[in-house]
């Protein structure tokens, strides 16, 4: 092996993909724009469905009577801008059910011990729940109630000689103790981790496949046997193209979460009270770049030594696409609300350990333990790839395009039955 | 007997390769061959689709291993010391493509530069690449977008962008046009006047009968014949090319036998 044959052969591969349409939009531009344009776009759909709904008049029957005392609420709900009583509906169950119809509002005598009290009444509201309509029609009648039964209640309190503070028998009250920092790096702990692995993956599968499949299908394959330079110091440089490669897609996709977040996320938040403040302290940042080097260094191996045996791009693609499902399980197994957390025991899975790793780094946790026990099983695995990678090289029948463009059968045949 | 005026630039010996396939088991495509190609030389191998001319020029180039006997390119031995080989070796072949993506220019500045090129003078190695295959019009174009002709000329120039002492080059007429082939066939004259040992593969008679200064034919792994022209006419009786091929190949049809003596100068393993 020699770095300046590495060199020479990294810029290379680096110049050639630049220049290739697929590489330059898989590996840079959908990592830049893909999830803030696809968060804005979930923001921007779901506050146009909420802005729908809410504009809608809500189509209410009211039967039953109210206690003398009451009969303003009725008059008080046919009053309400959005809210319409309709007179004359047959059968509104159906209607509900049909769509013709939001809610109907049941007025009847109060029960039981609270019957005695004067005015005192009851209140059915029958709605359709898997309808936002029909529920937003239930939340304006109720909310109109509830505003009836506080004045109606202070009235019988000044009636009785209650002040004020007499009628408060016990307040409640909350209090949200998480900070915005908090509330921030829970939800850019699952994000970022998830996001970052996906795209670094996505960063690392065209080059891979580009540089192995398409060399061959490009006839280059046999040109860059026979040039001067060492075949390791060949593997090494591509290996080294398709990881910078991944690298960089992480990067560009952290940094532009980052950048859009706070804007996108914050109106959904705001509603909830909750506010976010993106700020990551410089230890977890180095982890994470650790974090997305090692996830490079693996994506990298492995597709390039399942691409390398495919004849055309399309084969390579195919070949590679398995690769691409088993990077889903860490994301599955160490995603948000998954009680699987990084320790000596889960740091020796790999992908879940870095995945962990991520989510931990985000969230102002070093379980320094787990990432020195990470960092050696990637290392292994990344090794033990290259030199499966050296080894397959090192067979001619992989340049005569041998073994049906698989490498299942390359294992089969040359591995473990011949060697 | 020849007296031989040059160190071999290139020495092959009872060189052998055979490969293994589930229905027909062992397959020798390279069976014994000898000879020696030297600087200022162009030795042609001769013979038909299979002879087993590739597999030999790829055992020359690394590419492929041997299965048994020894070759050398500048002294340097093609198991041993493959990267040596390499850099000492320009190899052109119909499966050789060059780079899409990249300008004519940088597919010429890598190839030297891989091929261990000073990086001092690679620039002026480069120019005077570009002036002397007529590529500078083009030198800055994508090598996707240029035509089959200038494409050619690209391809010969980076098979030489380190200028190496011995070439190879197989089968490098094939899909080519007259006007391109025969662009070629001068390319190979000049290369040959630059004091480079050239192996020249084909199939074509008549190509080599004008570019070959000695001619070995290949027939199913075996070399059959080696000498000059006018050793091998002598040596059958015939004049052209291709009568004196076809004597060779119907002569050992069916038989183990080589022609006695048709080996010339090399010095046969064994004897």
């Amino acid at each position: 092996m020699n770095w300046r044959e590495i060199g020479i052969l990294y810029r290379h591969e680096l110049r050639s993909a630049l220049r290739e349409r697929t590489i330059v939009v898989n590996g840079i531009l959908i990592p830049i724009f893909l999830y803030p344009v696809m968060l804005w776009g979930m923001f921007t759909a779901v506050t146009f469905v909420q802005g729908l709904n809410e504009g809608f008049t809500s189509r209410v029957v009211v039967e039953g009577q109210l206690p003398a005392l009451n009969t303003e609420l009725r008059d008080s709900l046919a009053t309400l801008p959005d809210l319409r009583i309709e007179d004359d509906v047959a059968e509104p169950r159906a209607a509900i059910a049909e769509g013709r119809l939001d809610a109907i509002v049941t007025f009847s005598p109060a029960q039981g011990d609270v019957g005695v009290l004067p005015g005192n009444f009851r209140v059915d509201i029958a709605y359709d729940g898997s309808e936002t309509r029909s529920v937003n029609a239930r939340d304006r009648v109720e909310s109109a109630v509830d505003r009836w039964r506080s004045g109606w209640l202070e009235e019988m309190g000044d009636d009785l000689g209650l002040d004020v503070e007499d009628r408060a028998v016990f307040a409640l009250t909350s209090e949200n103790v998480s900070t915005a920092r908090d509330v921030s790096e829970q939800v850019l702990g699952y994000m970022l981790s998830v996001f970052l692995i996906i795209m670094v993956a996505v960063g690392c599968f065209i080059p891979a496949v580009d540089t192995t499949a398409g060399e061959r299908e490009r006839s280059t394959w046999e040109t860059l046997m026979t040039v001067g330079a060492d075949r390791g110091s060949i593997v090494v440089a591509k290996y080294l193209y398709v990881a910078t490669l991944g690298i960089v897609a992480g990067a560009l996709n952290v940094i532009a979460l980052m950048v859009s977040i706070g804007a996108v996320l914050e109106p959904l938040l705001g509603e909830s009270g909750a506010s976010l403040e993106v700020a990551l302290s410089p230890m977890a940042a180095l982890v994470m770049v650790g974090a997305a080097s090692l996830l490079a260094l693996t994506f990298a191996a492995a597709m390039m030594v399942f691409a390398s045996f495919a004849r055309s791009f399309k084969d390579g693609q195919a070949m590679v696409s398995p690769v691409m499902w088993l990077i889903f399980l860490p994301i599955l197994l160490g995603g948000e609300g998954s009680d699987v957390n990084l320790s000596v025991n889960t740091a020796v899975v790999p992908l879940l350990n870095v995945s962990m790793m991520i989510r931990d780094a985000i969230r102002g946790v070093f379980v320094w333990e787990g990432i020195a026990i990470t960092l050696g099983v990637s290392i292994v695995l990344v090794t033990v790839l290259l030199l499966l990678a050296r080894r397959i090289l090192s067979f001619e029948e992989f340049l005569t395009g041998s073994f049906d463009g698989s490498f299942w059968r390359f294992a089969k045949d040359r591995l473990l039955t011949r060697g | 007997m020849t007296t031989q005026l040059h160190t071999p630039a290139v020495r092959v010996r009872d060189l052998r390769k055979t490969f293994y396939e589930e229905e027909r088991g062992e397959i020798a495509a390279v069976d014994g061959i000898s000879f020696d190609a030297v600087p200022g030389e162009v030795f042609g191998l001769l013979g038909a689709n299979g002879a087993g001319k590739t597999t030999t020029l790829r055992m020359l180039s690394t590419v492929l291993r041997p299965t048994g006997g020894s070759a050398s390119v500048m002294g340097h031995d093609v198991v041993d010391e493959g990267g040596k080989v390499r850099q000492n070796l320009g190899f052109y072949s119909a499966s050789t493509a060059l780079y899409p993506r990249l300008t004519a220019r940088e597919t010429l500045e890598f190839f030297a530069r891989i091929n261990g090129y000073p990086e001092d003078r690679v620039q002026a190695r480069v120019d005077q690449l570009v002036d002397r295959f007529g590529i500078r019009e083009y030198e800055h174009g994508r090598v996707e977008k240029l035509s089959s002709g200038m494409k050619q000329k690209v391809s010969i120039a980076r098979t030489i962008a380190h200028d190496p002492p011995v070439l190879i080059f197989d089968e490098p007429t094939v899909g080519l046009d007259v006007m391109n082939a025969i662009e070629m066939v001068r390319v190979i004259d000049d290369l040959k006047a630059d004091g480079k040992a050239v192996l020249y593969s084909s199939h074509i008679m008549s190509e080599v009968e004008k570019l070959c200064d000695r001619i070995g034919i290949l027939h199913r792994g075996r070399l059959l014949a080696l000498g000059t022209l006018d050793e091998l006419r002598k040596k059958t009786g015939e004049h052209y090319l291709e009568e004196i091929f076809v004597k060779f190949v119907t002569e050992v049809s069916g038989s183990d036998a080589v022609v006695p003596g048709a080996f010339g100068q090399i010095d046969r393993p064994g004897s």
